[in-house]
Order: structure tokens, then sequence, then C-alpha cells
């Protein structure tokens, strides 16, 4: 099963990041999930395979009714990202997915219906919960050609996707980054060959340099926080990208 | 502890919904060889009847049978369509079981882990909706397992029907040679889908 960790939390306005499973095998990818809750409503940020499913499950039923579940969001449509949408789905027929208008007729094939995806146009959009303006941001190309992270002004958190994501060898399963030079060399690989764009790189530098950012949350490894944020992207903004060495 | 959790087995269903995807998988590409081997038979009862036609009175006997021929090609042609239809939903529905079976597993595991949430209840409906699944492809493994054997009754009264043809062949006089010829051939695929069928009626999708 998976732990539980709130990150931020603000009367009812709370995210918890779900994150790494012992019993997870090991030719599965670790990813980390996000809940983002406001008001009785919660937004689960890339929600995973279908086969962590029940790590994921169990660890947010821990901390929160799934029912409640009102949307979720898929910063891109690889299967680690979402294709437990089907699953996630039984337990609120209702619930929403906001992703990138590229995927929106790809990720219907891991589940839902017409009523289930709410497309993201390529700037990007606010996405409220339960009155609590969320932002999709663009980072396109880094790495779906479709793709988003979120931002949420009042906790100063950017989900950044794999953004910022670190393939963490074992043993190494702190939540947070603690000596960045050192981590830094578990992201140099995985950022050099899945990001496809520096142009698209230098956008998004510009971009989230421009929002108050406390934390920096990635959809594998660990998470940036303080001074490491900036560190990171300033590191990104210099690592050239998109360059395979066949 | 709820139901969900005891009931049914998945561990033991998803490899008998796999291998019953597979028998039926098999028995699909078995029938698609009997339905293009149905189609030259009624090409060539179509044959069978010119030919009747132009040997005139001396192939009275072989003409009545050629007619008969071309219905029976006819009606075989009907039985394949419905083997056909209830194979194809055959497939579906096992190909769909085996999606559920997986889903079903996933669910279950999360019901272990979070015995508090509404895992249990979910799969509870699945289970449900699953059963359904299971009682529908019963009755098409039914259906198709009786639409079977009506079609081999009828192959074996075709399979009749081509052998008095080859008899009535040997009185047709200066066209016996190209009577007999076209009966022989009837009679070998005639006896070429009854073997297929044969061995389908034995499969172990229908046996266990």
């Amino acid at each position: 099963m998976k732990t539980t960790r709130t990150i931020f939390q603000q009367g009812n306005h709370k995210w918890v990041a779900i994150v790494r499973d012992p019993k997870r095998p090991g030719y599965l990818v670790d990813t980390n999930e996000y809940l983002v809750t406001h008001g009785g409503e919660g937004m689960l940020l890339d929600p995973g395979g279908s086969e962590i499913f029940p790590a994921v499950f169990s660890a947010l039923s821990a901390e929160f009714d799934p029912s409640a579940l009102t949307a979720i969001f898929a910063s891109h449509q690889d299967p680690d990202i979402c294709s437990s949408l089907a699953l996630w789905l039984e337990f609120n027929p209702g619930l929403r997915c906001y992703v990138s208008w590229l995927w929106e007729s790809f990720i219907p094939h891991f589940g839902g219906n017409a009523q289930t995806f709410v497309a993201l146009p390529d700037a990007g959009q606010e996405i409220p919960l339960a009155g609590l303006p969320l932002q999709a941001v663009p980072a396109h190309y880094l790495h779906s050609s479709g793709n988003f992270n979120l931002y949420d002004k009042t906790a100063k958190i950017l989900f950044s996707g794999d953004i910022g994501a670190a393939l963490l060898p074992p043993g190494e399963d702190r939540l947070y980054v603690e000596d960045f030079a050192s981590h830094i060399g578990h992201a140099e690989g995985f950022h050099r060959r899945w990001m496809g764009s520096n142009e698209a790189k230098r956008r998004w530098c510009e971009r989230v340099s421009r929002l108050e950012i406390e934390q920096l949350c990635p959809q594998h490894g660990a998470i940036y926080r303080g001074a490491d944020v900036q560190r990171f992207i300033n590191w990104f903004d210099e690592l050239p990208v998109g360059i395979v060495n066949d | 502890m709820t139901t969900a959790l005891t009931t049914p087995d998945s561990s033991l269903q998803a490899p008998r919904a796999g291998t019953d995807l597979l028998r039926i998988v098999r028995i699909n590409e078995e029938i698609k060889q009997v339905v293009a081997v149905s189609f030259k038979i009624n090409i060539m009862a179509l044959n069978a009847i010119f030919l009747a036609k132009r040997a005139g009175t001396t192939a009275l006997g072989f003409g009545v049978l050629s007619n008969e021929l071309r219905a029976f090609s006819q009606d075989l042609r009907t039985c394949m369509e419905t083997l056909s239809g209830l194979i194809h939903e055959g497939v579906d529905e096992v190909s769909l079981m085996l999606q559920d079976l997986r889903f079903n597993r996933l669910l279950r595991e999360a019901a272990e882990l979070a015995p508090q949430s509404r895992a249990s209840a979910v799969l509870d409906n699945r289970d449900t909706a699953f059963g359904r699944r299971e009682e529908h492809l019963a009755a098409v493994r039914r259906q198709l397992r009786r639409a079977l054997d009506d079609t081999f009754r009828m192959v074996e009264l075709g399979g009749v029907l081509a052998k008095s043809a080859k008899i009535e062949a040997a009185y047709g006089q200066g066209f016996a040679g190209a009577l007999a010829q076209v009966s022989g051939e009837f009679d070998g695929i005639v006896e070429e889908i009854r073997t297929s069928l044969e061995s389908l009626r034995r499969s172990a999708f229908f046996t266990g």
C-alpha cells in the first residue's frame, strides 16, 4: 500500500501526496499521485496506471471518500498517468477528466464517455474545485505534445507532471529533495531523453518563473521545495534536451 | 467480509475465460473455413443444374438431385450465417468477461486493502453484472451447440444427396463422366464440411 503525506493544508484546502509503495513490482515505474481537496470536493492529479489502482485507492480512501472525487487531472496521455480511469469512474460515474484537447479522443480508450472529458485548450484554463481556482499551465512537448501542469496559487504548488521527474534507485524514497546536486543526477537522463524540445523547455522555464512556487511536485521521484524549485528551473533551462545518441 | 471479497474466485475465472477465448477463436477460424467451402458448394450446385439441363432426358434423376443439392447449399448458407452470428456474440462476450475479470481483480485488491471503503459494494455490483455475462455466455454456448448439431444433421443429408447424385451420374450415358466428376466433387466437399463440423462439436468449448 502507498503512503499519504499531507504537503499543504489550510482549512479544508489540502494537498496530499500519495507515494512509495513498498510492494510495487520492480517492472512498474514508480509514480506519485496527488490529491487536492477543497470544500468537500477532491481532484486527483495523474491517478496512475490500472495495475497500481489498488495501492492508490486504499491510500486515498484513508484520507478521503473516493466517491467525493469530482475531477481527475491528466497531465498527458500515458498509461502510467491515467489507465486506471475506468476504475475511478466506478466510484463516481459523473467524474470529469481534464486533459489536453489533443488526447480527448485517445484517453477514452482507458474508459469514460463523451461526458467524462473536459478538453483543455493549448493556452490552458482555470479549473475550479469547489470555488478554488486551479490553473492548467501549458507544458507542451515536455514530454507529451499535449501536456499540462497544474498550479495552485493559494498553496503555491505546481504539479509538474514529468518535468522534474527522477528515477530514484531502490532505497532512495525521501518525499522531498534533500541534496539537489546528488538528486539531479537521477533526473538528468530522464529529462535529456523524454523532453522533446529546447524551445518548449525555454518557454516553460520563463512561464513558471513568473509563478510563485514553494513546491514543485513531479509525477516520479522527490518533490522540490523552497530554493530547490528555482534551482531546478535554472538547471532545466541549461540542459540540452531532445537529443538521442543513436 | 462481503460476498464480493469471497466469491467468485477471479484467479480461477481468468484462466478459464482466457482458455474459452482461445477455444472460441479457434472455432471461429474453423467456421470461417466451412463458410468459404459452403460458398463453393453453392456454385457447384448451380453448375450441376446447368449440366443436368444440357444432358436433358439422359439425366432426369441427376436433374432432380441437382435441384435438391442447390436447395441444400442455400440452407447451408443460412446455417453458416447463424453460426457466424453466434460465434461473434460468443467472442464479444468472452472478451468483455476478460476485461471485467481484470477490473474486478484490481477492485478486489483495493477492497482488501481498504475494507471500510465503498470498493466492496462496487465489486458486488460488478460481480452481479459478471454473473449475468456468464449466464449469457452459457446461453450462447448452448445455442451454438444446437446450431452446430442442426447443421451437422443437414450436412449428413447433403452427403446422402451427393452419394445419390453419384449413382444417378452413372446413368448419364454420354454425360456420365462429367456428371460423375461434379457429383464426386460435391461429395468430397460435403464430407470435408462434415468432418469439420464433427470436430467442432467435440471442441472443449462445449465439453468443458
